[in-house]
Formats: C-alpha cells, structure tokens, sequence
C-alpha cells in the first residue's frame, strides 16, 4: 500500500511519522483531496477524514482572520486517549493541511517540533508548481479524488 | 508578561556556573510551562524531547522495579540536560561541561519536591 499520491511527500511524511510516533497521519489538499495517508484501513474513512479536515480548517482560519485579522494554521483537540493536530503546510504546489491523530506514545510537543520540520522538508522538497490551464470542474475533483484513493489503497 | 510561579526558581538554576536555560515541562504535553534560556537554545525543541526523555525513564524504572525516578542526567559532548519531576511536572536544565552536576542535582532534586 503506498504512502503518497506523488513521490516527493513520501519521505518527508514518514520522517515525520516515525520521528512523531503518531497512530494515522493525513496529507491533503485545501479543497481536501487526499494526496498522502498512514495508518488508514478503509478508504472511506480516508474520504471522511480529508472532507471533515478540509472544513475545519477552513472554519478555523475564518475565525483566525475575524478574530485577530490572521487566519489560525494550526489546531489541536486533546481527546481522553486519543489527540488530533491540524496543521497547514505551503508549498510551491500549493497550501496542504496534515491530520495527524496521536496517543500517550508521543505528545503535542513532540508533534509541533517534528511538524515545524515536515513543513520546512515539504517545502525543499516540492517541485515547481504546475501551470493551470483551465478552471478546475467539480467532475474533475470527484474523479482526482477516487483516482487518488485507489492508488493509496493499491487498486491500481 | 505575566510571571509563573516558577520564575523564580528558574532564575535560581539558570544562575549556576554553566547552566545555559532551565525549564518547566509538562511531561505530558511536551510543552514548557516556564522557561529562562540563553539565547541560541530551542527551547521548545529542547522541552519537548526533554519531557518524552523523561517519561520514557519513568516507564523504564517502573518495569524494572526501580521505583519512580528522582533525577535524570544525560551526558555529552559539550555538556548535558539534567531533569527532576514530580507528577506531570518536569524540571529541566542544560548545562556546559564545566556546570558543577553535583551541586546542581541538589537543587533540582529540592526544587522538584515544590512542584504543583
């Protein structure tokens, strides 16, 4: 099963993982197409996971700009077991958002000191950013999207 | 900025010949509740892999049997990170090569009992 959609997020997301000790790490697009996962089984939990994430972060970073006049790039909720962290990660080939869901194995500490990191690799590492030569259509994002699934879970 | 009520006690270590920055660490969170750093440390970097150093004692000592664990020392190169916790709270310092340990383990172990 691969890691990422595109070669050059692999190794900075698993430096990330095994350097965090995280449980589930999600790569993803503003619009929130997925282009990297980890320790998903289920490709529908994966689609569930890019949409809520997608919306958070766009919630949040309206709240940001409204309360302060910036928008906010990172969230973190603690849960009883589990925590997640959100955070916002640009690049040459655009803004990516990273949901990362950790436990007691690691901590919000260590997770922000390796994401800071993730962030300064990703963005070495990204290749030029590709010239848009039409609108992008919602058929396009919906067949992108699958598209993108089935090469995570090694449909093809 | 507001002081913490632990200002004062890091202000007492980072006096100690050779102590470059002292902190409080959550241990859980890997984030510093109070630090006082010379500048050129990480801090958050430091207190974060610090608090994860320092759990991963505990749980070492606890599965061994050894009890809880009352001060930790790493040695390097061009110095070390000393840590004393009580609770979830971690008592973190740095230090070049010419710190005297042996002085400085006495306060922190002292000062760590006063952590709430």
């Amino acid at each position: 099963m691969r890691t990422a959609v595109e070669p050059w997020l692999e190794e900075p997301l698993l430096r990330f993982i095994d350097d965090a000790r995280v449980r589930l790490a999600l790569l993803l697009e503003s619009s929130g197409r997925v282009l990297a996962q980890h320790g998903f089984a289920r490709s529908i939990d994966v689609m569930s996971a890019c949409a809520l994430a997608a919306a958070i972060h766009a919630s949040a970073a309206e709240i940001g700009r409204q309360l302060d006049g910036n928008p906010f790039t990172t969230l973190h909720h603690p849960g009883q077991a589990r925590q997640i962290f959100l955070g916002e990660l640009p690049t040459a080939r655009g803004t990516h958002i990273l949901l990362t869901v950790f436990d007691d194995a690691t901590s919000i500490g260590l997770v922000r000191l390796y994401f800071t990191e993730l962030s300064r690799r990703l963005a070495a590492a990204a290749p030029a950013p590709l010239a848009i030569t039409t609108a992008p259509s919602l058929v396009d994002f919906e067949s992108d999207l699958n598209r993108n699934l089935a090469k995570l879970f090694g449909r093809i | 900025m507001n002081r913490t009520p632990y200002a004062e006690l890091l202000s007492m270590l980072s006096r100690h010949r050779g102590v470059v920055g002292s902190f409080v660490v959550s241990e859980r969170d890997g984030l510093a509740v109070d630090s006082n750093v010379q500048i050129g440390v990480h801090a958050e970097a430091v207190a974060a892999l610090a608090a994860s150093l320092h759990r991963k004692a505990r749980l070492a000592c606890g599965a061994a049997g050894c009890g809880t664990v009352t001060f930790l020392r790493l040695d390097a190169e061009k110095g070390g990170i000393c840590a004393a916790g009580r609770d979830d709270l971690v008592l973190v310092t740095i230090s070049e090569a010419r710190a005297n340990i042996g002085l400085l383990r006495v306060e922190m172990m002292r000062a760590a009992k006063a952590l709430t």
